[in-house]
């Protein structure tokens, strides 16, 4: 039987892949595409905890996080092409401009 | 008479000022030359008034204004003339006046003859201040400013520069006279302690409010504050140990030796006891009474054992002068007060005639001192053998001399106290004491004339010089006899004191031991010393390379000591805390300021601006935040 | 003049703005004109002081936020008439040695010498102890310009040292500041920063304790008391002449000010119970700064480290809880204020005239420059405390005073007056006598009219003071009296009550 303890399992797996990701990319790229496994891990943890509850506020917030976070991926691809215009490269080893 | 009072105090304050207000910058001006003398004359004058007018009517007590008043502490400027004061105050003008006379001829030719007088007219003031006091206070006044000018006398000529101590002990004058005063300096803090307690326990520093109150302290106090002010009084007086100061003073010009180093400043030690003699003659402070008398014949011996076999001019007389200081204090130990002050009167009319001497000696030999280079001077100088042999004769004792009346109640006074062993010291130095004046003066008068191999042309002073030196002569031959007079004037104040019967029985042949002492040292000296031809006067290897003509040469070592062990280690000692300041109290300082800075300069490339490191650093910190939020969560 | 002390502490202010606008050619005559009224203003504060009462006189007082009972308010008594006096005089002396040819930018200098005025006046004039603090920690500024601006080459390092040192100390004195006023709400209800209400806060033993040692950070390091007392050397080594004068005559007395001021009366028992500390701190920063002054190399440096020492005479009279001791110190905060200014002024006209202050250039001085001589000679015989110079009757009063409370501590604080000749004789002796070994300096010129009116009168006062203190004396005692019968009547053991001695007073009285 799939409990809400599995849900919430996979919930925290998919959120600490996307951390490792945040933390150990280069890329503003993939960093977008860890921030967005974040999210979804939040996403789950959030309808499976909704419905374990039987409250609908759970997965309203999901989908309320979606939209942000689809939005958010709107604006932030634009800025993305902005700086690959600007510096050629997305690594962020390449466009970090204070020195510290 | 309060007039009176305060014009022997302020004239010589008035001749200073004159002197170093309008002609300090001025070559030589002989307005100078007179007016200070004169000035010093007035006081003198006014002085020996006033001693007639306290004969009779009693003391003069004047206040002129309030010093210093906090807390319940008043101290005014307070003056009282009475027997004691009166009798320093003649005995300090009659000196200076000759002096200063006198330095008209002696300081003829230096550049800064009217500095010179500034400084001197200056030293008489503080005198005066210092025996005319009627409070501690007051004397701490006199005592501090003679000491500066002592410093700024000895340091007269400044110009000179340092050299090694084996070609003079002294080093230099300016390194002599800062020797003078941290000495003086060492005395004045016992002393200070002394006034201390005095104020914390009587209320009070004036004089007649002490004494009436000292029956009521307790006998602690009593010799605590006898042993504060004696220290002080031993820095002074140039006592054991402080005595080292008095020999390099003689850097000074003569006169300046003959007021300040012989007659008078040097004095103010037994003064200051004398002047408290209801404490030091009380039956609580009897130890430290009978401790300044042992020390004093102590000095007595030890001072005239270093005068034995100097070659130096001056120094032989300071180490006399020293000598006879202890014969001083030794009167003032056992009691004997007006027997001190006596001997101190008499002391320093006789002892300034042979400093004065002394300088006519060394302008006759341009400034030469030793006297292995002197010799048959008598030719040359008759009026100054003259008076050199008889203030040798007085200082050696002989009657009908000032010396041998005062000395001999010294000497009395130890035997008749019964302390015999005091009484021999006293009586051996007064052999040694006529040897080494009359060794002093046959080798610079007497004998072959040695001078001549140096290429020195020998005059005598000016004529007018000599006649200035007269009255001390005169006093130095004369004084003696007033010893009756005097003792019926000084003993309504001063405490009687007298002979036993079995003393007065015997006093006659005592006084011929000493006598006998004295002649044997005076003939030892001339067969020695003064004799021509064959068995003219020779230097003895033999004996110059003995231990204990080395260890009296040498100043037993004293001096040695003193910088070995105390100057040196202060200097070290000196350098290592500096070092400590820079390396630890500032290093820790630094070093605060240094962690800061280096912890500041180490995190900042925290700041380098990569988003991966920042999103590292964030990771970090939530986890951080987590713990703590379960660990608090745990505890809790 | 009803608001005397207000005008004398803005008047500057208000001239040092407006000498931005003064041409550069007259700036130095338009500072020592301000100066000079600023003096004869003082003057006027003494002349008109009520010598026969010995509370706040010519009080001003006006809310400034009346919630948190922060006002300004003004006061003056006997303790502090005199150091502003000090200040407004040294300060006058101070611009009339400046020596327009040597100083770049003399506009900026008098505008920072006004304003520094202004800080030192301030402090000691004022009864609220947010005001206070305010002067306090303000009068650092133009002193950091100056040490900075016209300091010699590691001048940055000692300018930052010196603020930072004395910031850190003054921001623990600000907590506890601001703790007595807490706990003085706690107790009345109200809130207040007014000194004078402070006066009747009764707090316990251990809160004395601790508050005692929270100004005490803030005192000690501007005393500057040992082990504190490192940034005084750099901070003397690298300033201006000008910067040296003020900092020894008056910034340094602002500490001792503060125990007195603030310290003793606020915190009696907390006093009594550190009288061992403060003077086992004291003896050492006498003999220990003493000797490291000996060792010197450096005219200026015995002379900033000699100051040191005679803080040490001073915090020692202050803690001698006796009214012969407390006046005596702060006599001789003014005394020390004279002297090692006027030194400062001396050491600075000679190296004015050779560019250097070692010791080993000189020599033979007295020859080449007798004025300059004499008066050196002066200053020093006051600073190692002669009599009938100003030197001696501070010296004397403290040491007296001080021996009621221990004897042993006395004798060792005493050696001062041996120490200090040492040092200060052998300045003299290396400088001036012994014959001209540097040919350079034979043709220095003594003494110019400029150098003369900044000297004369310091020396006038050295003597003046020195024979007849009584003007002086008289309304510090007064006030001390005052001070020692409050402190005694608040004390709360019975230890503090047997130490402080308040009683002639009482005695007199009846």
């Amino acid at each position: 039987m799939i409990g809400v303890s599995h849900y919430l399992i996979l919930s925290g797996l998919l959120f600490s892949i996307g951390f490792m990701g945040v933390l150990r990319r280069k890329n503003l790229l993939m960093l977008f595409f860890a921030t967005e496994v974040m999210l979804n891990a939040v996403n789950i943890a959030f309808a499976a905890v909704g419905n374990y509850y039987g409250d609908l506020s759970g997965q309203m917030f999901a989908f309320f996080i979606i939209a942000v976070a689809a939005s958010e991926v709107a604006v932030g691809l634009g800025l993305l092409i902005l700086l690959y215009k600007k510096y050629g490269s997305l690594d962020l080893d390449v466009i970090s401009s204070m020195k510290g | 008479m309060e007039s009176l009072v305060y014009i022997a105090l302020f004239a010589p304050f008035v001749g200073s000022l004159f002197a170093g207000l309008f002609f300090a910058r001025s070559p030589k001006n002989i307005i100078v030359g007179i007016v200070n003398p004169a000035l010093i004359g007035l006081s003198l004058l006014a002085s020996i008034i006033l001693a007639f007018y306290v004969a009779e009517h009693g003391a003069v007590h004047v206040t002129m204004m309030d010093w210093i008043s906090a807390g319940s502490l008043h101290i005014p400027f307070g003056f009282i003339v009475d027997k004691v004061s009166v009798t320093m105050m003649i005995v300090v003008t009659t000196v200076s006046t000759v002096v200063h006379v006198y330095s008209n001829g002696y300081m003829d030719h230096d550049k800064s003859f009217n500095r010179f007088f500034s400084y001197l007219s200056a030293f008489v003031f503080s005198m005066m201040i210092l025996v005319m006091s009627d409070n501690f206070a007051g004397l701490f006044i006199g005592w501090e400013g003679v000491g500066v000018c002592s410093w700024l006398l000895i340091g007269f000529w400044y110009h000179k520069k340092d050299v090694t101590p084996d070609i003079n002990p002294a080093i230099s004058p300016s390194y002599a006279a800062n020797e003078a005063f941290i000495m003086n300096r060492i005395a004045d803090l016992g002393m200070l302690v002394g006034i201390f307690l005095i104020y914390w326990n009587v209320g009070s520093l004036q004089y007649d409010v002490v004494f009436k109150a000292l029956p009521h302290l307790t006998d602690g106090i009593l010799v605590a504050i006898a042993i504060g002010l004696f220290i002080g009084a031993m820095g002074k007086s140039a006592q054991f140990p402080l005595h080292t100061w008095l020999t390099d003073a003689m850097e000074g010009p003569t006169p300046v030796s003959a007021l300040i180093h012989a007659a008078t400043m040097v004095t103010a030690g037994v003064f200051l006891v004398i002047r408290a003699n209801p404490l030091f003659g009380m039956e609580a402070v009897q130890g430290v009474s009978y401790f300044i008398a042992a020390l004093g014949t102590f000095v007595a011996f030890y001072a005239a054992s270093m005068a034995l076999v100097n070659r130096d001019l001056k120094r032989i007389i300071a180490y006399s002068t020293l000598s006879q200081l202890g014969y001083m204090f030794a009167a003032a130990g056992l009691g004997a007060y007006w027997i001190a002050l006596f001997h101190l009167a008499a002391h320093a009319f006789f002892k300034a005639l042979l400093f004065l001497g002394a300088g006519n000696v060394m302008h006759a030999m341009d400034d030469e001192l030793d006297l292995f280079k002197m010799g048959g001077l008598k030719k040359a100088m008759r009026g100054t053998y003259i008076y050199m042999g008889v203030a040798s004769l007085a200082l050696a004792g002989l009657p009908p001399l000032a010396g041998y009346f005062s000395k001999d109640a010294i000497i009395e006074t130890a035997f008749n106290e019964g302390t015999l062993v005091l009484w021999g010291m006293l009586v051996f130095t007064a052999g040694l004491t006529a040897f080494y004046s009359f060794r002093q003066v046959f080798l610079t008068f007497e004998g072959e004339e040695r001078y001549k191999l140096f290429g020195f042309h020998p005059h005598e002073m000016y004529k007018y010089v000599l006649i200035a030196m007269s009255p001390l002569a005169i006093l130095a031959v004369v004084a003696g006899w007033f010893q009756g007079s005097f003792h019926e004037f000084i003993i309504t104040l001063l405490p009687e004191y007298e002979m036993s019967h079995h003393t007065h029985h015997l006093a006659g042949k005592l006084g011929l031991i000493v006598l006998a002492f004295a002649i044997t040292g005076i003939v030892i000296a001339y067969f020695k010393y003064a004799r021509r031809g064959e068995k003219a006067f020779k230097q003895d290897e033999k004996v110059e390379n003995g231990f204990i003509y080395k260890l009296l040469i040498n100043q037993y070592y004293v001096p040695d000591f003193y910088v070995e062990f105390i100057v040196k280690p202060y200097k070290a000692i000196s350098e290592k805390f500096w070092a400590i300041d820079k390396a630890v109290v500032d290093g820790t300082v630094d070093m605060i300021a240094k962690v800061i800075y280096t912890t500041g300069d180490k995190t900042r490339t925290i700041q380098n601006g990569n988003l991966s490191s920042y999103l590292n650093w964030m990771g970090a910190g939530t986890l951080l935040l987590i713990l703590a939020a379960a660990v608090v969560a745990v505890m809790s | 003049m009803e608001h005397i002390l207000s005008i004398l502490i803005f008047f500057p202010l208000l001239a040092g703005i407006l000498g931005f606008v003064v041409d550069k050619e007259v700036a130095k005559a338009y500072g020592i004109s301000v100066a000079a009224v600023e003096f004869l203003l003082s003057l006027w504060l003494w002349a008109s002081f009520d010598t026969n009462y010995a509370g706040m006189q010519f009080n001003e007082f006006a809310p400034i936020i009346s919630q948190f009972g922060i006002s300004y308010n003004l006061g003056v008594d006997g303790i502090s008439l005199f150091i502003v006096l000090m200040s407004t005089l040294i300060t006058l002396l101070g611009i009339i040695l400046l020596d327009e040819d040597k100083i770049a930018n003399m506009k900026n200098m008098i505008i920072s010498l006004l304003f520094l005025e202004m800080t030192m006046v301030g402090v000691f004039l004022s009864l609220d102890a947010i005001i206070f603090y305010l002067f306090w920690e303000l009068s650092l500024v133009p002193m950091l310009y100056i040490i900075g601006a016209w300091g010699g080459p590691t001048r940055v390092y000692a300018a930052v040292k010196f603020f930072l040192y004395t910031f850190a100390g003054s921001l623990v004195m600000l907590v506890g500041l601001l703790a007595i006023a807490y706990l003085y709400h706690l107790e009345a209800g109200v809130w207040t920063f007014n000194l004078l209400d402070w006066y009747q806060l009764d707090l316990s033993v251990g809160l004395q304790f601790w508050l005692f040692l929270a100004l005490f950070a803030g005192f000690a390091i501007k005393v500057p008391m040992f082990p504190f007392h490192t940034w005084l050397p750099h901070a003397h080594g690298q300033a201006p002449t000008i910067g040296s004068v003020i900092l020894a005559a008056v910034l340094l007395k602002m500490g001792t000010y503060g125990f007195v001021r603030f310290s003793l009366p606020l915190f009696p028992d907390a006093s009594v119970e550190m009288i061992p500390f403060i003077v086992v701190l004291s003896i050492i920063m006498v003999i220990y700064t003493a000797m490291v002054a000996f060792a010197q190399k450096d005219m200026k440096q015995v002379i900033a480290y000699s100051s040191v020492s005679h803080m040490g005479i001073i915090m020692i009279g202050v803690f001698a809880m006796n009214a012969e001791g407390l006046g005596g110190s702060i006599f001789l905060m003014l005394s020390h204020g004279i002297v090692s200014g006027a030194l400062f002024m001396l050491v600075g006209v000679i190296y004015e005239r050779t560019g250097t202050k070692t010791m080993s250039e000189f020599g033979g001085l007295a020859s080449i420059m007798p004025v300059y001589a004499t008066v050196f000679g002066i200053m020093l015989m006051a600073s190692v405390g002669l009599p009938l110079t100003i030197g001696f009757v501070g010296e004397f009063l403290v040491l007296l005073g001080f021996y009621e409370v221990s004897p042993i501590a006395t004798i060792l604080a005493g050696t001062t007056i041996i120490i200090g000749s040492v040092y200060m004789l052998s300045l003299f002796k290396k400088s001036f006598f012994g014959p001209v070994t540097n040919e350079k300096n034979r043709g220095l010129k003594d003494l110019n009219v400029r150098e003369l009116t900044a000297l004369l009168p310091l020396v006038a006062i050295v003597v003046w003071l020195g024979v007849y203190p009584k003007p002086v004396l008289g309304p510090i005692d007064k006030s001390v009296k005052q001070l020692l019968v409050n402190m005694e009547y608040k004390a709360r053991t019975q230890k503090a009550k047997d130490t402080i001695i308040s009683m002639q007073l009482a005695k007199e009285e009846k």
